[in-house]
């Protein structure tokens, strides 16, 4: 036992303060009775006192008890334990499910030679139990009996999150250098790199297992404005032999196609599904079997194919109204006096028509017609009646598939030299049509007008228009979905989210949903009814790969060797404080009582 | 009644008027009355013969006597007199504490109503005070049931004050008084049980029959509002004590208190007085009507 503060113990001559205090109260009130009589006999009594000593009173004795004990709380005492206690760390992750050539999983070996090396510690020894997944992170706030401890690990199950080594190795480095814990013993699948820190003991269960892999699974629109989606998946070979992988895709439950791929020992290849048929759910699934069969499967979702959002700044909005007819795009108008350039935070692509923004976009965008002088771009025009095309650059990904003999552009503007934006479209007066790159954003200008989109009624001007908007936008925006383990933010207007094994939990737009440590698909569910999905995926090749997984290197701190029985000081100061209360609320109670006794 | 206290309410004098005290001797009174005297009289009562002697009234002649004995024999029969009642009260310095019990105001109820009682029976009261600080009344007897409200008045007048040796105040009393009769002392008695027995004493030894009434007040009594170290001054002497009154020192006073009110009611029964302690804090009506024995009073 010992003082974190033993200066405070000063104050303890505040006692004879108190003493006197008390004697200066004791001093004999005086009073007028019909006889000193009966008074006799207690005066006697008085004087048989030893020593004539002041009257005792409890209440003096409990406040000298009280200031004794808030001097001893100031001093912040405390009482050093030697124990012994440990951390286990158990890793929980998606690698743990793979199985043992005995037919069990890795994580149930694990359990068990760690449940045989608890078994011979000695009853008293407390534990804490981490585990690695989704993220590393302690079970029970408080440290456990040995007995509680392995029914902690016995109840552990694997999570379908991929191991993070490097968290893992920061957790084990922590906890070997805690002086707090006198071992730690690590269960898992990754062996530690010799040497391992003296504190740590480690049990591998990570027996190499062939493996086959679906690494990604990708949606993305077949071009720009397109309605089908094209899949990509990549697989992978993680076994000692070449291999024929099959991927079956299926939509919503439909099977829907399948594809080989023939991959050496330790080779990716990718499979591709061009034109998928409309589903909300697909589902790949990876043949032959193998065991690991979580990266055997994969999800994806259409909804999560991004689509374009257009910011379609022009004083004549109804010129906007035909892009809204292409899939996958959603346009919003605002009139350029309304304009803000907070409204391009939400917006993929910006059209300005008529129009040149007083600072340059921080979005991709199109300038229609720019009108000249502006500060920004420094467009140089001159009005043309009619602005015939003369030239093009063949290569362009803006003249692709364009026939321009067709193209008949109205009346509008050309361009002159420009000091960043090259041109792509020629005409008589000059530049029809420039494009370029500026603070990592693209940009292209045209001399006449795009718009209004009119598709197939004016061919050749719609597949220039979606060969610019899909040069602006990136061509079909593409998703491989979620990884496990990997919280996501929940969208605005979601209450709900469905979690594949069906349980549903209250979400809250704007906050960070960690509960996906599961693969599948997740339903979210939002007011009015509106309901997407997620699809959330192991999908991580070096996870997947269970043949050679590198041992993890554990630095080895000083700190570390020298502790073998933990010396903890355990304060008392939060004891003193209730004792105190406890006193105090007895003194209150006894004076409420003595006055109540004395007034009655 | 106008000029008596709120206490003596005109349902309670209502109540008093069915009361008359009782003695245990016969006295000579100053008048007729209603109780028996040692004189030969008029009553109803028999009381003894003599020999006729010429010039008695025929009336009284037994003559059935005269029948067996052949000689004539006068009937005598006792007389009725009124009582001459004596109250003497303590109104020295003690009476007055402590304050909050009214002890003396409470004393002097219990006289007016014994006053009262005496009046209405057709007795004679003469109020002694023992001590005070205000005039002495008049040593003369009252007759009348108007007079209670003079009686009143002479209370009121009285002050508690100053110190008295009981003993000694009512051997002084005792030789200013000439006839002997029903005598209520109405004190607190806190002083040495020796002194009171010894005034009391010195009244049954001239034959008085003597009523005691104690008068304590009820925190008096319990040690109530005494707490702590506490020095006590004697209203009286000066006396100064000081103790440190805890539960079990108020225990001990309380039960100190009690043991002397024993001492003198075992006093007074065996030496054949009567006895009552009134506590204030009890309701003064209901006291006087329930210890209507105890107070030498009879229905």
């Amino acid at each position: 036992m010992g003082l974190l503060n033993p200066g405070a113990l000063v104050f303890l001559a505040l006692v004879p303060a108190l003493a006197l205090a008390y004697l200066a109260r004791e001093r004999a009130s005086r009073v007028t009775v019909s006889s000193v009589l009966a008074f006799r006999a207690l005066h006697a009594m008085r004087r048989e006192r030893f020593g004539g000593r002041p009257r005792f009173s409890w209440t003096f004795f409990l406040e000298l008890l009280i200031l004794t004990l808030a001097v001893l709380a100031m001093a912040e005492p405390y009482v050093v334990r030697h124990e012994n206690p440990i951390a286990v760390v158990l890793d929980n992750s998606a690698q743990m499910q793979a199985r043992t050539a005995s037919g069990g999983t890795r994580l149930d070996k694990a359990k068990k030679e760690l449940g045989a090396m608890l078994s011979t510690l000695p009853h008293t020894t407390a534990v804490t139990v981490y585990l690695t997944s989704p993220e590393p992170h302690q079970v029970n706030a408080t440290r456990l009996a040995l007995s509680q401890a392995r029914s902690v690990v016995g109840e552990a199950a694997a999570t379908d999150a991929p191991l993070d080594p490097g968290a893992l190795v920061n957790l084990l480095t922590e906890l070997s250098s805690d002086k707090r814990y006198a071992k730690v013993i690590f269960a898992g699948a990754r062996a530690l790199a010799p040497p391992v820190p003296p504190g740590i003991t480690a049990i591998t269960v990570g027996d190499p297992v062939q493996n086959f892999a679906i690494a990604s699974f990708t949606l993305r629109r077949e071009s720009f404005g397109a309605e089908a989606l094209h899949a990509r998946i990549t697989v992978a070979n993680f076994s000692p032999a070449p291999q024929t992988l099959t991927v079956t895709i299926s939509g919503d439950g439909k099977r829907l196609g399948s594809a080989q791929s023939n991959l050496e020992p330790g080779a990716t290849g990718a499979v591709e599904f061009p034109s998928l048929a409309s589903a909300n759910v697909y589902r790949a699934e990876l043949t032959p079997s193998d065991g690991f069969p979580l990266d055997n499967v994969a999800y994806a979702t259409s909804g999560s194919v991004k689509s374009v959002s257009i910011l379609f700044v022009s004083p004549t909005p109804d010129d906007a109204r035909g892009l809204a007819s292409i899939p996958g795009v959603s346009v919003t108008t605002v009139a350029p006096d309304a304009f803000s350039p907070h409204e391009l935070s939400s917006a993929d692509v910006a059209i300005f028509e008529y129009a040149v923004p007083k600072e340059m976009p921080s979005v991709n965008s199109l300038l229609v017609m720019p009108p000249p002088g502006d500060p920004v771009f420094g467009f140089q025009t001159v009005p043309v009646k009619s602005a015939q095309i003369t030239g093009w650059k063949t290569t362009d990904p803006l003249a692709y598939s364009v026939n321009f003999r067709l193209l008949n552009p109205n009346a509008g503007e050309a361009f002159g030299v420009h000091p960043w934006m090259a041109p792509v479209l020629d005409g008589r007066e000059g530049a029809l049509l420039l494009r370029g790159e500026r603070q990592g954003h693209r940009f292209v200008a045209t001399g006449f007008n795009l718009f209004p989109y009119l598709g197939k009624e004016n061919l050749p001007m719609s597949i220039l228009t979606l060969n610019v908007l899909g040069y602006l936008a990136g061509v079909g925006a593409n998703s491989g979905g979620y990884r496990t383990g990997q919280p996501w933010l929940v969208p605005a207007g979601i209450e709900t989210v469905t979690l594949p094994s069906g349980e549903k939990v209250a979400a809250r737009p704007g906050t960070l949903f960690a509960q996906d440590a599961s693969q599948g698909v997740y339903k979210l569910a939002g007011t009015g009814g509106k309901t997407t999905f997620r699809a959330v995926n192991f999908s991580d090749p070096g996870a997947s790969d269970l043949l050679s997984a590198a041992p993890l290197k554990i630095e080895s701190h000083a700190a570390a060797q020298k502790a073998r029985t933990v010396t903890e000081k355990t304060p008392l100061t939060i004891y003193l404080f209730a004792a105190i209360l406890a006193l105090l609320a007895l003194e209150g109670f006894a004076v409420y009582r003595r006055r109540s006794a004395v007034g009655a | 009644m106008a000029g008596l206290p709120d206490e003596l309410t005109p349902s309670f004098l209502a109540r008093l008027e069915d009361l008359r005290i009782r003695t245990r001797q016969q006295y000579a009174g100053m008048g007729k009355g209603s109780h028996l005297s040692p004189k030969r009289g008029s009553s109803l009562e028999f009381s003894d013969y003599r020999h006729y002697s010429p010039g008695d009234d025929f009336r009284y002649i037994d003559w059935g006597l005269y029948g067996r004995s052949d000689k004539l024999y006068i009937k005598l029969f006792k007389e009725e007199e009124d009582l001459l009642t004596y109250i003497f009260l303590d109104a020295s310095a003690s009476m007055a504490y402590p304050e909050g019990d009214r002890k003396f105001q409470s004393a002097t109820l219990i006289a007016l109503a014994l006053g009262y009682v005496a009046l209405a029976s057709g007795d004679r009261v003469m109020l002694r005070v023992l001590g005070g600080s205000g005039p002495q009344p008049a040593p003369v007897f009252m007759y009348g049931r108007p007079r209670i409200v003079e009686l009143a008045e002479r209370l009121r007048a009285v002050k508690p004050g100053g110190q008295i040796d009981l003993a000694s105040a009512l051997a002084k009393e005792l030789v200013a008084i000439r006839r002997a009769g029903k005598c209520f002392v109405i004190s607190d008695f806190l002083m040495m049980p020796n002194v009171v027995t010894h005034g009391l004493g010195l009244f049954t030894a001239a034959t008085m029959d003597v009523t005691a009434v104690q008068v304590l007040g009820g925190r008096e009594l319990s040690g109530q509002g005494l707490s702590g170290d506490v020095e006590v001054v004697d209203a009286e002497t000066g006396e100064q004590v000081r103790v440190s009154m805890g539960a079990r020192e108020r225990d001990q006073y309380h039960q100190t208190l009690l043991r002397l009110s024993r001492e003198i009611k075992a006093f007074c029964l065996k030496r054949g007085m009567h006895y009552a302690l009134y506590t204030t804090n009890r309701s003064f009506q209901d006291f006087f009507l329930r210890a209507v024995a105890d107070l030498g009073l009879a229905h």
